[in-house]
């Protein structure tokens, strides 16, 4: 409990740290949230451009495909804005040796690296996400009761630690490989499947988004059962325990990475 | 206090044959090969001593360095301060030291340098009653005053320097690691520095190693150093020991009314030297010979020169450190 | 001309020893803009599924698939990272190192790059056209590759480089001119995406956004040579793109020295 509060209170003075930050590169930043809100609205423009032509995707109604699409959003959203930094620590701070930093201070290094930062941008995602979500559900009939909307909210927490977790494997690669970032990115790319209902894709690719790299776990499974009440236990079980499972892993290959961590310079 | 004991690293490298073949090999088959960047050094630091440890170029020096600031883990052996191992338990072991490293900071870069102290203090768990008195006290022997508000990217390298080290320094730290402390500082700037670091010693006895190539920040803080070559230790102790072992040279000047003196003298022949054991070097009327007195004795190099030409003043002087050690990187220790 | 490339050639060198330090993080990079392709590849043919199959917008289901892997290839080809190259060297003050050599700089930046490219273009050019070719042969049922249409997409590719390269090298001066590098990046990232038919063809939007999107320069970067290699673009029309290529390129080239100058004015004047 006191460690929780310790890093609790870490926590808010590095975002003070990097609120602070912030107004000093205020244009900066409002042009980063622009341009992601940006490349949404161009995902969306081509949404709307197909279901010109279509009256459905293979069964799921235009609101239902943009409520996946926003659901898919937001976690995506929290995990770019509190952790983004794993991307530096792939891209630069492991090849640079400025990792040297985090193990001289008496703070666990993983807790640093995530706490240290966060990404404005990521509100062009997140809201633009949350917008989404909220415009498409009414229009969508379905069975709304409390309990789902509930679960909803419930589930994001865990949906994120998806990403984070994938995140943190992948840039403990760099421990090794000195700059993993471009690993991050390839193992990231695949959460651009988890854009659309996973049943448009093959078997195959459905297996590997389920059970490998378990992106369709972050909005597919979950609109499954909030959207169609289908199978609680699996669409909202398994992203709760691939959640855990990955986090899980990304603490282990981290810490393990750092025994390996060669620093720079002679 | 700390035991180094028998700290060894490797790493692998990978080997790029030259030229635009060479890099379309490495492209597919990338060669790697194991480099031993230390081996085995051992050595123990008392509590407020001030360790210099010094090296040629990729020595080994900063991996040592790494290795006991428990940033890099030791391929075998291992380190100690008071007990405290960083492989085992990093967070403990590292609340007792404090690191500099000259080339990087690890203030915030956009933030105004009192921020950077706010920060610390929370991730080192100062209190708040001790933390005003350690800013009062790093303020006078630091000077942090004049651009404390100022935002860390605006400062000056020595500016920079002074806060790193207060940095390194708010949560008391027992052993202060000081990585080329004094790097691209000019002279006033590297001496108040090296005050400073002797203040701190000597108040609150902390503990100080130190890295450098400028040999005047050993000579004025140091009493013994450490000096590795080739990932080995070569050398520990004080300075007046290694001047006993290393400093057999002896510098020779004077003033000469004979022209053309530096012709007429010919050590080399007449004592048959190397050019590593005699240098000479002659401005006008002055002349400097540099020898080493294993080779030829100071009375018999003062009774040939004396003999040769007409000497108006004549003064022989011990080799200051920098030199014994520009001797020894260049020779190799060992060879 | 054979001097003035030994003058380069080092850079090029330097450009290869750069991704061969890195070939690894290269193939996932690679691979990961690959992923991109499979979602749009799964869409479309959810799309043509759920529309009962035939042509939309002048395109069949086959013709979209080899339009998406002819995007993501030609998107390979034609990148160009002088924008983020620029500005972090003007940042860290590296160009200065640049400034002293005998050389120009717009062009130690090219030669750079083209050797950081190489290898890439070389290693996945070959194949993918193969793909393509193999795809459209089992999709449609006859060979269609045509030797005058893939040639004419490589010098239609490099007009495109050309145009992206000092595009990005103009928007590298800018944005340090205006100091939003790293947001700016991204806006310039999400409008090319769309405007160069790299989320969706041209020809599915409305007649008027069609016609004004084919003239901005973006369209010249990905959607031109893509559109000449598939054989939609036949006489007057090709050369009148192709013509529309090269007026963008030597405009940027020529905005390019245009802001190299006000620049070098605009480092003297900060010193350091």
């Amino acid at each position: 409990m006191k460690k929780l509060k310790r890093m609790y209170r870490i926590h808010r003075i590095f975002m003070a740290q990097e609120f602070k930050r912030m107004m000093e590169y205020k244009g900066d930043f409002i042009v980063g949230i622009i341009s992601f809100f940006l490349v949404q609205l161009s995902n969306l423009l081509f949404l709307w451009i197909i279901f010109s032509r279509v009256p459905d995707l293979m069964g799921w109604s235009v609101n239902e495909v943009i409520f996946i699409y926003g659901l898919s959003l937001i976690p995506k959203g929290i995990d770019h804005f509190y952790f983004d930094n794993l991307w530096n620590v792939g891209f630069f701070i492991v090849r640079k040796g400025d990792f040297d930093k985090y193990l001289t201070r008496p703070v666990n290094t993983l807790f640093h690296v995530l706490s240290e930062k966060i990404q404005i941008d990521a509100l062009g995602e997140l809201i633009m996400g949350i917008a989404l979500v909220c415009v498409s559900i009414p229009a969508i009939s379905a069975d709304w009761d409390v309990f789902r909307v509930l679960a909803m909210i419930f589930m994001i927490p865990f949906i994120t630690l998806i990403f984070t977790g994938v995140k943190t494997i992948t840039a403990s690669v760099a421990f090794w490989t000195k700059r993993s970032g471009n690993v991050i990115y390839m193992f990231y790319m695949f959460s651009d499947f988890a854009k659309y209902p996973a049943s448009i894709y093959s078997r195959v690719v459905q297996n590997v988004i389920t059970y490998i790299i378990p992106f369709a776990l972050t909005s597919y499974y979950p609109a499954l059962f909030i959207l169609k009440g289908k199978d609680p236990l699996f669409n909202l079980g398994m992203p709760v325990l691939a959640a855990v499972v990955l986090m899980g892993l990304g603490v282990f290959v981290w810490h393990r990475g750092i025994r390996a961590y060669e620093s720079a310079g002679s | 206090m700390i035991t180094a004991d028998k700290l060894r690293k490797e790493f692998k490298k990978t080997v790029k044959e030259p030229g635009l073949k060479g890099s379309i090999k490495s492209l597919f088959k990338p060669k790697t090969e194991k480099v031993t960047a230390v081996r085995d050094i051992s050595f123990e630091v008392a509590e407020g001593e001030i360790l210099g440890f010094i090296g040629p170029n990729g020595a080994g020096k900063s991996t040592v360095i790494k290795m006991l600031t428990g940033i890099l883990t030791p391929t075998s052996g291992s380190c100690t301060i008071n007990g405290k191992n960083p492989v085992k338990n990093r967070k403990s072991y590292v609340k007792e030291i404090g690191v500099v490293f000259g080339q990087r900071t690890q203030l915030w870069w956009d933030l105004p340098l009192r921020e950077t102290y706010g920060v610390l203090k929370e991730i080192y768990e100062v209190p708040d009653d001790s933390y005003k008195k350690r800013m009062a006290f790093l303020n006078e022997v630091l000077e942090l005053d004049d651009f404390i508000s100022s935002p860390v990217r605006t400062l000056s390298l020595g500016q920079r320097m002074r806060a790193d080290i207060a940095a390194s320094l708010l949560h008391s730290p027992k052993v202060l690691f000081l990585d080329e402390p004094t790097i691209g500082l000019d002279v006033v700037v590297k001496d108040n520095i090296r005050r400073a670091i002797e203040h701190i010693n000597s108040r609150e006895k902390t503990t100080v190693i130190l890295t450098t190539h400028d040999l005047a920040d050993i000579e004025q803080l140091s009493k013994r150093i450490v000096m590795i070559d080739k990932g080995s230790k070569v050398f520990d102790g004080t300075i007046a020991a290694l001047k006993a072992e290393y400093g057999q040279i002896r510098e020779l000047s004077f003033e000469t009314g004979t022209p053309n003196a530096v012709k007429t003298l010919d050590y080399t022949g007449h004592f048959k030297l190397g050019a590593d054991d005699l240098s000479l070097e002659g401005e006008g009327k002055s002349v400097k010979v540099r020898f080493n007195s294993a080779a030829v004795p100071v009375s018999d190099m003062l009774s040939y020169t004396l003999g040769k030409i007409s000497v108006s003043d004549i003064s022989v002087k011990d080799a200051d450190i920098e030199e014994i050690i520009r001797r020894l990187y260049e020779q190799g220790v060992d060879g | 001309m054979k001097r003035k490339l030994k003058i380069y050639l080092p850079f090029i060198n330097a450009g290869i020893q750069e991704v061969a330090t890195y070939r690894v993080n290269w193939i996932f990079y690679m691979l990961g803009n690959a992923l991109a392709c499979f979602v749009a590849y799964f869409i479309w043919a959810a799309v043509y599924r759920s529309g009962g199959g035939g042509t939309m917008s002048g395109f069949s289901m086959p013709q979209m698939v080899v339009y998406i892997v002819l995007m993501f290839l030609t998107g390979t080809i034609i990148a160009s990272d002088g924008a983020y190259v620029v500005g972090e060297e003007i940042r860290d003050g590296a160009i200065a190192m640049r400034l002293i050599k005998p050389v120009s700089y717009n062009a130690t930046f090219l030669f750079q790059e083209l050797g950081n490219k190489l290898p890439t273009e070389i290693a996945i050019a070959v194949p993918m056209i193969a793909a393509v070719e193999i795809i459209r042969t089992v999709l449609g049922g006859a060979v269609q590759f045509n030797i005058t249409c893939l040639l004419l997409y490589i010098l239609s590719c490099v007009l495109a480089y050309l145009i992206n390269f000092y595009f990005n090298i103009c928007f590298g001066f800018i944005a340090f001119i205006i100091k939003y590098l790293w947001g700016a990046n991204m806006m310039k990232n999400a409008v090319i995406g769309f405007l160069s038919g790299t989320v969706i063809p041209l020809s599915f939007l409305p007649g008027a956004l069609e016609k004004v999107f084919l003239l901005l320069p973006f369209a010249s970067l990905n959607y031109t040579p893509v559109m000449i290699y598939m054989g939609k673009y036949g006489g007057a029309e090709l050369l009148y793109f192709l013509g529309l290529q090269a007026f963008w390129a030597l405009f940027f080239f020529g905005l390019s020295k245009l802001l190299w100058r006000s620049s070098v004015k605009r480092l003297t004047v900060q010193g350091g």
